[in-house]
């Protein structure tokens, strides 16, 4: 009978409700499904997935100010936890974090778009600047890169005219000093020669077509010389990047790897149709998009509204992954930041002339930054009086307190794991 | 009642009209709606037309001739598809007339043939003909209300349409006084005592007299009140009734429209009698429906002889697969075919603009009517060019118009090969004018004529707010997934939405609005629905391209 009427009125009944469609929400979603809780997540799944590299990082740089790179990233979380003890990080051990990120990349694997890591090592490849970028996990794509950078193999870096957003040149200029075997070539992209600008995501959708990737095969083939690598932007397919690359590959003769490129990324378009198509699978409903307009609590559960949907989710616990500025899970304006949906209080500096530092690109980075939500060992948001704010509800990933992950390097880590603790936090709680 | 001055009067219409529909059936082998038709001479079209005729009529599709014959010329179900009220309104007109015609007006060469005691003063054609000329008469009045009540610009009322109104008209009403005046007339109880029985003498015909002025209200000057109660001449007029009339007179009472006028009249039948009133009236009659016939293929009354051709040959031919020849000859055709009954107007799509922007280009009827006068050599200035081909591109080609025309006329085909040829006379699509000058000259032809913000009434005002589009951060994801953007093979830059965004996050809306995006945009929503910060970016284009217009059109 209240089956029905929650029908009638679009609600929708479960045991935990995720909010957010980002890193963390995704992944609280996959370890939630898996441990047979009966999850619905509501976001807007065009939010941060895309902007994402696909890259996964742990942990790279510690103490930010000083730039200082880690070869081995459990080292760097030991020292990180010791120096700042209310990282995230420091509530989750590091058993557990590489057991989230196997479980993690497990669901990759299985979604058809594999990671390559190794246990103990941060992995080194070329961005499109050129630079070098540390990190834990790469796709299959990129990792013929790492190993074409380890060996400083020759290699030919193509760009496209027009696409402004990569320069092969840019990448052989900078990253020539340690890596003089790299070659850059510029050629029109097939089919695209008339146009003065373009767009990444469209030169990933034309690559789909097998016409396409044999004119561009040719093209690269007529001005490959020694070089055993060959090196593209991020852009090889939306959904069919395995077919893809296989064929490029046997058409050129040498393998073909992607570089991580600026936001609107090819891999981010990837990651979100990843899971997309993969979730609804594992049983986890989704109400994309749907803004969380207002959470009142029910007899014991929280009545989630959501937007000016007429919709509304009945859920026994919730995780709040709803991120930072970009994704509107804190709201700043001219004098305090505040947490949009429940206004739990945000640790932030004292005023509002404290969150910036004078230098824009200033390494140890702005107070800012590391404003979020204080948790308890549960990974519950407390409330003013230090106590959780609710039994049920859990923080996790770029919303909480005492980390910059842009900086550190700890962007997908964090996300992942916080979302893992905050999973079994709630699996704890059942029992 | 001169017979062969009828007869000559109905040769010269038959002439008048035979000699119309030969040049207007002829026309539709010259007449060239669009200037490709050239190619075809009249004589290739005429052989054409046999031809595929022939082709069409030896092979199963003449099946579907019956089919049109029977549910669309003679049920005329087009029409009940579109309105209940309009089909009613239609059938009794037709078929009121088709039968006064055939049975009444040709009563000497069908209805004799057909029942061997037929007299027109029986029944039951007496009430059969009242019933029908009522019909008619409803049917009339209805087409004439909803004429007058229809709002501006959804029904032409031109002169053929007032004209064909008017005859019809005069012909049922005439057909009534003269089917009263007659009742009532005495010198007509005279001609067919005359011409029809063996009583000669004024006593033989007094009680005949009597008996028909007390049972058929004829009104005689010389039969008092007296005699009309005196029993014995009653009883003799109605003897003599029996065996002089009876066999082909019923009471006048079964004409049920026009005994009850005649009644009403009956105070001034002395005079009219006198005057021969019904004489006058006859030759109302008779002239009108002359006027009528000779005047056939000119005016209204053609499309009795164009729609059901055009209905049949829609029916039967596949426009896929239609000789261009053909199709040349049947738009000519479907020219005449057009009765201004205003249906494609009810169900257009745009209406809406209409009433907004009042140029009556955009309805259906009056673009036909254009089309029409253009191939009647009008000419048009650059103003009127503007308005048809404004009422051109505002047409979605919905296929609303074609799919509901009563007369069954493929009106897309006539919009497509009219908009080849505005395009041929300078006056192409908007989005490929617009290309003749770049976003920036454009904003110049505008700027000095408007206010940077230049919203107004009937507009979601977006692309005024600056928090619209504020949060906008450059991340290229719209452009990304534009499928115009990845498509165009235009060289101009100005392809991509997230650059539009840019100009109106600087203020440079004018320019905006005048760049290749917001005209090629074809509203898929991509960018809308993927857009991370929640900017309408579709939206946005619409307005921009509304906005943009409407101050080129105030412009000029």
């Amino acid at each position: 009978m209240s089956e029905l009427k929650n029908a009638q009125q679009g609600r929708i009944d479960c045991d935990l409700a995720v909010i957010g469609a980002g890193m963390t929400g995704m992944a609280a979603s996959v370890f939630a499904a898996k441990r047979g809780i009966s999850t619905v997540q509501v976001g807007n799944i065009d939010g941060g997935l895309i902007f994402s590299s696909s890259l996964i990082d742990l942990m790279a740089v510690h103490p930010i100010q000083d730039k200082k790179i880690w070869e081995n990233p459990w080292e760097a979380i030991d020292a990180l936890v010791k120096d700042s003890p209310e990282h995230p990080y420091a509530r989750i051990s590091k058993e557990d974090i590489q057991k989230s990120i196997e479980e993690m990349l497990g669901f990759f694997t299985d979604a058809g778009y594999s990671y390559y890591y190794e246990k103990d090592k941060n992995l080194e490849l070329l961005t499109a600047q050129g630079t070098i970028k540390h990190t834990y996990c790469v796709p299959y794509t990129m990792k013929p890169g790492v190993t074409a950078l380890a060996e400083k193999a020759p290699c030919l870096i193509v760009g496209f005219q027009g696409l402004k957003e990569f320069s092969a040149l840019q990448v052989t200029e900078t990253a020539g000093s340690r890596w003089p075997s790299l070659r850059a070539l510029t050629i029109p992209f097939p089919g695209s020669e008339n146009k003065k600008d373009l767009y990444i995501a469209h030169l990933a959708r034309a690559l789909e077509l097998p016409g396409a990737r044999i004119k561009l095969a040719e093209q690269i083939k007529a001005n490959l010389k020694d070089e055993k690598y060959i090196g593209l932007p991020a852009m090889l397919g939306i959904n069919r990047t395995k077919i893809i690359i296989d064929h490029l590959e046997k058409e050129i003769g040498v393998p073909v790897f992607e570089i991580p490129t600026m936001p609107t990324s090819v891999p981010g378009l990837r990651l979100k149709e990843v899971f997309e198509a993969n979730l609804p699978g594992t049983g986890v409903k989704q109400v994309f998009p749907g803004t969380v307009t207002s959470v009142t609590e029910e007899g014991g559960s929280f009545i989630i509204e959501v937007g000016d949907t007429g919709r509304s989710i009945k859920a026994k616990a919730i995780i709040l992954a709803s991120g930072r500025f970009l994704g509107k899970g804190l709201i700043a304006d001219r004098v305090r930041i505040r947490e949009a949906i429940f206004d739990l209080p945000v640790t932030q500096p004292g005023h509002r002339n404290d969150w910036h530092t004078v230098k824009f690109l200033d390494p140890s980075g702005h107070p800012v930054d590391k404003a979020g939500l204080e948790i308890d060992n549960n990974f519950r948001p407390l409330n003013a009086s230090g106590k959780p704010a609710f039994e049920n509800l859990y923080a996790a990933g770029s919303i909480l307190a005492h980390q910059d992950w842009k900086r550190m390097k700890c962007g997908a880590g964090l996300a992942i794991a916080t979302a893992y603790a905050a999973v079994n936090g709630i699996k704890k709680e059942n029992k | 009642m001169n017979p062969s001055l009828f007869r000559i009067m109905l040769y010269i219409s038959l002439i008048i009209c035979l000699i119309g529909l030969l040049y207007r059936i002829g026309r539709w082998f010259i007449i060239k709606t669009g200037s490709e038709d050239a190619e075809y001479s009249p004589g290739k079209r005429f052989f054409s037309a046999l031809k595929g005729s022939i082709v069409l009529i030896f092979s199963p599709k003449i099946l579907l001739f019956f089919k049109a014959l029977i549910f669309d010329v003679i049920f005329q179900t087009r029409i009940l598809k579109h309105n209940f009220l309009r089909w009613i309104t239609h059938v009794f007109i037709f078929v009121g007339f088709m039968l006064l015609l055939l049975m009444h007006a040709l009563d000497g060469i069908i209805t004799v043939k057909l029942f061997a005691d037929y007299s027109s003063t029986l029944n039951p054609f007496m009430f059969l003909r009242n019933l029908f000329g009522l019909m008619v008469i409803v049917g009339v009045a209805l087409a004439i209300f909803r004429r007058a009540r229809a709002q501006k610009g959804f029904l032409r009322n031109t002169l053929n349409d007032k004209f064909i109104m008017f005859i019809v008209a005069v012909i049922m009403l005439s057909g009534f006084l003269l089917e009263a005046s007659k009742i009532t007339s005495a010198p007509v109880f005279d001609r067919m005592i005359q011409d029809y029985s063996i009583l000669k003498e004024p006593e033989e015909i007094k009680p005949l007299k009597v008996h028909w002025a007390k049972e058929f209200d004829v009104v005689f000057s010389d039969i008092t009140k007296q005699d009309l109660a005196n029993k014995t001449l009653l009883d003799e007029g109605k003897v003599s009734h029996e065996d002089n009339c009876a066999v082909c007179h019923t009471r006048p009472g079964a004409a049920f429209i026009s005994h009850p006028v005649a009644s009403v009249l009956k105070p001034l039948a002395g005079y009219s009698n006198e005057a021969r009133a019904d004489i006058w009236i006859y030759w109302v009659h008779v002239i009108a429906c002359f006027i009528g016939l000779a005047w056939l293929p000119f005016s209204k009354f053609f499309h009795l002889i164009s729609d059901p051709i055009n209905i049949i040959a829609n029916e039967m031919i596949d426009p896929q697969k239609i000789n261009p020849a053909n199709a040349a000859t049947r738009r000519a055709l479907e020219l005449d075919a057009c009765v201004n009954c205003g249906t494609c107007n009810s169900r257009c799509s745009v209406a809406p603009v209409y009433r907004m922007l009042g140029n009556e280009e955009i309805l259906p009827a009056k673009k036909l009517a254009t089309i029409n006068a253009m191939t009647r050599g009008k000419e048009f200035s650059e103003a009127d060019l503007k308005a048809i081909s404004e009422g051109a591109f505002i047409c979605t080609s919905c296929y609303k118009c074609t799919e509901f025309c009563p007369t069954a006329i493929n009106l897309q085909d006539q919009w497509l090969v009219s908009k080849k040829e505005l395009e041929s006379k300078g006056h192409p699509l908007p989005h490929v004018w617009m290309k003749e000058k770049n976003a920036a000259e454009w904003a110049d032809e505008i700027k000095d004529k408007i206010s940077p913000r230049f919203s107004g009434p009937g507009h979601l005002n977006l692309t005024d707010r600056a928090d619209t589009f504020s949060v906008c951060i450059q991340c290229q994801t719209c452009s990304n997934v534009c499928p115009v953007a990845a498509c165009t093979s235009d060289k101009g830059v100005d392809v991509a939405p997230q650059k539009v965004m840019n100009l109106l996050r600087m203020g440079l809306k004018d320019i905006a609005a005048n760049t290749r995006m917001a005209w090629d945009c074809t509203t898929c929503y991509q960018c809308q629905e993927n857009c991370p910060q929640g900017i309408p970016v579709a939206d946005i284009m619409y307005e921009l391209k509304n906005l943009a217009y409407e101050h080129l059109r105030k412009k000029s």
